[in-house]
């Protein structure tokens, strides 16, 4: 008897426990139906026909094996240097869907309708960040919708996107709810929502991905990185549209199965998640005006403007960033692609761009660099080289591995090297005829050298002479005494580096080895980065293209007098004009 | 029935400004009506033409209903249309000083157009005369305007002019420079007008171009493979199997850059420049003889002449990374993935 009601009370003291487990997040919002509010119960689709299965087998063969594999298991040839590795099909586990979390996602071959097609949606407009492209204007839309049978039917082999049994699709409605005004209020509460829904644990107090960066797995055990809310054209679900806040909206609604992120449909009320969605949407980088950045359709990327503009300032230059001057001064943006060109090939960077200011007086130019890194990475202990060394021994990613030895595998398993920056820059550019420049690549040889600033995690700033991609840095005299580290800061997923140095005179400096900077002159420009937890050090690094530091001149007078003559005589030419007209017609009617 | 053909002609003429005015004010977004990448020249033209024929038949219509637009405002609102057309419309964007120069030339080209007769040419010089003369009100207003706004506008742009800028410089590179005789590769000397892709065989294992032109993927859109030549097949032997072995390297080494589908849109592709190549344009691979490809393959940027910038391509020389066999089973790969034949020496 005892025990009986001692057991009675474990299972309702278990019950309560489960009650409260469920619901700990606090309250949960659900519709009369028990659906979550926003969604809607919806159909599955109708199984493909048989023909347009056969028909994909041959896109599938042709376009996706490649990286998919031939069971579809995310383990093609391309897989083992990817990270995120290639979608594994067979367990039915799809990350961008309209449907509730754990549900399968939207898929009717016979209804190419944005909204309620999401692999379809998927095919066509690619994950950007990932190697999925998108597939728009190479593959017909019945091609992908081919390609969608083949892979929904014959290699999600888990599940089946027809089983009644088993299968229910929950269907957000969006196209229903209509988006709130980003108001200032609207992005206030979502501020304070990511907070109290604890979205800034894993996502960072800035929101730039550094919350939880070493610890999140996805269902395959790989690691995972939550997304840098400041790169909305790298979220995976933006559908080449990332200013648009509906799909903030709906990965936040959906969650997004096989990864840590879960659906927060059950305790946020659709207001609350646009406010939410608001508030993310405007971190995402914008221009100086607080307009979106300019997206190129040809790579999904914000577009590059290739000239960094700095401009002057009196005294001394300000390293405070907050300071009117550096708010002033034009930020570029600077794509960063891996270092594939010699070995250790980096096949994948997990520094994709740089943020560049410049500003610069009578001695010195400084650059403002600040760059997302969600860890900083400073090397315990001495580095088993010397900062002058090039040719180390980092060892490139095997091309195959398997899963075990995969680039994705090794995620967050790199010996931690320092975080590092450097600006590259011609030496004697001026006695190269444009547009001839020393290679990107640490310079051609000894006679076309360039000079490297590097900046590192442990604080130091070296100045070095390259001459080739092979051959160790030399160490220049004396220019580390010029220079000065005006910030190495890391913040929330975020390193600011200040660097000045001189602008350099045949008196201090040594005109075959250091970079002069000269006024209203195109001086070629080359980023290099590193991420001491991707193991990157030595030629494994981020690369940008050649870009140009330009001194703004001042205005010059002519400026202003010249055009002012040029409309005092425009108004002479008009007199002139009107009174021959006048004269010609007196003649004729006289 | 010269009527109906005029009355299609303005709708199609109404329809296409209304496009382009979308897409110049973002209402339409600009890849409503896609440029087809490596037609964009013939499309071009071929759009060019439906305006045209589209002014023609609105400007018919126009006169036929008793609005006949002036003769004055035709010829500036289509020189007005190209510049308009040439800014918003063509992709990739062209530089200013190339658009510069095709406005010039359209600008002498609707000079010539309005002043083709001496009648055409008055009726094209009447409105500017009459604002000259101003014998009314509307027209002396105008001449007061234009006095007063020509000086401003014009010291207006001569200061922009003057305004020291940060442009980006022009630096114009030859993408396909000459190639050497022969080339050195892995210790090698490879003659480029007369070695041949070793694995371009068929299944008995000899040079064939003929089958394995045969097997590569169909043109036409989404370029599949032809339904009985699989290189997943495991049967295969020869050109299929290469074919096989050649895009696992790709996959392994090249898409980072050139793409999943072989169009220069890889996953680094955005911060690099030059672009890289996009096999599947016409002017690219379908171009050169296989060799060529060798050459450009085991080189790499840092191998090009000074005309092919070598000093910014991030191409790897891939004698660093690839074998010999390897470089051209991945050239044979791109052929059949592109579809195209390569260039042969006859």
């Amino acid at each position: 008897m005892m025990d009986s009601i001692t057991q009675k009370a474990g299972i309702i003291a278990a019950a309560a426990f489960g009650v409260v487990l469920v619901s700990s997040a606090g309250y949960s919002i659900v519709s009369a139906q028990g659906l979550p509010e926003g969604f809607k119960k919806g159909d599955l689709a109708p199984e493909p026909s048989a023909e347009m299965i056969e028909a994909g087998k041959r896109v599938y063969f042709t376009k996706c094996v490649w990286c998919h594999g031939v069971d579809g298991a995310g383990d093609g040839p391309g897989a083992d240097r990817l990270w995120p590795r290639p979608r594994n099909f067979n367990q039915g586990t799809f990350k961008i869907r309209h449907t509730a979390s754990g549900e399968l996602p939207l898929f009717d071959a016979k209804k190419p309708v944005p909204g309620q097609n999401d692999l379809f949606e998927t095919v066509t407009h690619g994950l950007p960040g990932s190697a999925m492209p998108p597939w728009e204007g190479i593959l017909t839309e019945e091609q992908r919708l081919q390609v969608l049978s083949f892979v929904t039917t014959q290699l999600v082999k888990d599940r089946k996107f027809t089983d009644k049994q088993s299968e229910t699709q929950t269907v957000l409605q969006l196209t229903d709810l209509k988006p709130k005004p980003a108001t200032d209020e609207s992005k206030k509460r979502g501020g304070e929502l990511v907070v109290e829904r604890k979205c800034v644990e894993c996502h960072g107090m800035e929101g730039r991905g550094d919350g939880n960066a070493f610890n999140l797995k996805d269902d395959w055990g790989f690691s995972i990185q939550p997304a840098d809310w400041h790169k909305c054209w790298n979220f995976r679900g933006s559908r080449q549209d990332p200013y648009n806040v509906a799909n903030i909206f709906r990965t936040f609604s959906t969650g997004v199965n096989g990864t840590p992120m879960p659906s927060f449909a059950d305790n946020t009320t659709v207001d609350e998640r646009w406010d939410i969605a608001n508030f993310v949407n405007s971190l995402c980088e914008r221009d100086s005006l607080g307009n979106p950045l300019s997206i190129d359709p040809l790579t999904d990327k914000p577009k590059i403007n290739f000239v960094i503009p700095s401009d002057m300032v009196e005294g001394e230059i300000p390293t405070d960033i907050g300071h009117e001057a550096w708010q002033k001064a034009p930020k570029r943006y600077v794509a960063m692609g891996g270092q594939i060109t010699h070995k250790p090939r980096n096949f994948v960077n997990r520094i994709d761009d740089i943020w560049v200011r410049s500003l610069y007086n009578d001695k010195s130019i400084v650059y403002l660099l600040e760059w997302d890194d969600r860890t900083k990475s400073v090397a315990e202990g001495k580095l088993p080289w010397a900062p002058t060394q090039v040719n180390i021994d980092v060892k490139e990613q095997d091309p195959k591995t398997g899963e075990e030895g995969s680039i994705a595998a090794h995620q967050n398993n790199y010996t931690v090297y320092n975080d590092a920056i450097a600006i590259e820059t011609a030496v004697k550019w001026k006695e190269l005829p444009a547009p001839i420049k020393p290679r990107y690549l640490f310079g051609t040889n000894d006679q076309f050298p360039v000079d490297i600033v590097k900046w590192e995690a442990d604080g130091s700033l070296r100045a070095f002479k390259g001459t080739g991609w092979d051959k160790d840095f030399e160490e220049r005299d004396n220019y580390e005494e010029s220079m000065k580290l005006l910030k190495g800061e890391w913040k929330d997923g975020r390193w600011y580096v200040m660097i000045q140095r001189p602008l350099g005179n045949k008196k201090d400096q040594d005109y075959d080895e250091d970079t002069f900077f000269e006024v209203g002159q195109y001086i070629p420009t080359v980023f290099f980065a590193w991420d001491g937890h991707n193991g990157d050090a030595g030629r494994k690094m981020a690369v940008s293209a050649f870009f140009y530091t330009f001194m703004n001149p001042p205005i010059p007078r002519e400026t202003y007098i010249y055009p002012a003559v040029i409309a005092v005589g425009v108004v002479l030419l008009e007199g002139w004009v009107l009174t021959r007209r006048a004269n010609k017609k007196k003649g004729k009617t006289l | 029935m010269k009527a109906l053909l005029m009355w299609v002609g303005a709708l199609i003429g109404v329809a296409g400004i209304l496009l382009l005015a979308g897409m110049i004010l973002n209402v339409v977004p600009s890849s409503a009506v896609r440029l087809v990448e490596g037609y964009m020249p013939m499309q071009m033209l071929f759009e060019l033409t439906c305006f045209v024929a589209g002014f023609a038949g609105l400007s018919y219509v126009m006169s036929a209903m008793g609005m006949p637009f002036p003769r004055f405002w035709q010829g500036i609102g289509f020189w007005a249309f190209i510049l308009l057309y040439l800014k918003y419309r063509v992709y990739p964007p062209i530089p200013f000083s190339v658009r510069a120069m095709y406005g010039t030339v359209s600008l002498v080209a609707v000079f010539m157009w309005v002043s083709a007769s001496e009648e055409d040419w008055k009726k094209f010089k009447q409105p500017i005369m009459n604002v000259l003369d101003a014998q009314t009100g509307m027209n002396k207003l105008l001449r007061y305007a234009y006095l007063v706004l020509l000086p401003i506008l014009i010291g207006g742009f001569s200061y922009n002019a003057m305004m020291p800028k940060s442009e980006e410089p022009i630096e114009l590179r030859t993408v396909h420079p000459a190639p050497p005789a022969s080339t050195k590769v892995h210790g090698k000397t490879y003659t480029l007008q007369t070695s041949q892709n070793p694995y371009r065989v068929n299944q008995e294992g000899k040079y064939d171009q003929e089958y394995t032109n045969a097997n590569i993927v169909e043109q036409g859109m989404g370029r599949l493979m032809k339904p009985n030549a699989n290189p997943w097949d495991d049967k295969n032997q020869g050109y299929l199997k290469y074919v096989r072995e050649g895009g696992e390297i790709f996959f392994q080494n090249c898409h980072f850059c050139h793409g999943d589908n072989l169009n220069g849109r890889g996953l680094h592709a955005f911060a690099f420049n030059p672009i890289p190549a996009n096999f599947t344009d016409p002017g690219t691979i379908a171009q050169l003889q296989e060799t060529f490809i060798f050459w450009r393959v085991s080189k790499g940027g840092i191998g090009l002449p000074n005309e092919g910038f070598p000093w910014a391509s991030v191409m790897p020389p891939w004698e660093q990374h690839l074998t010999v066999d390897e470089i051209w089973k991945v050239i044979l790969f791109e052929y059949w993935h592109t579809g195209y034949y390569p260039r042969t020496w006859d």
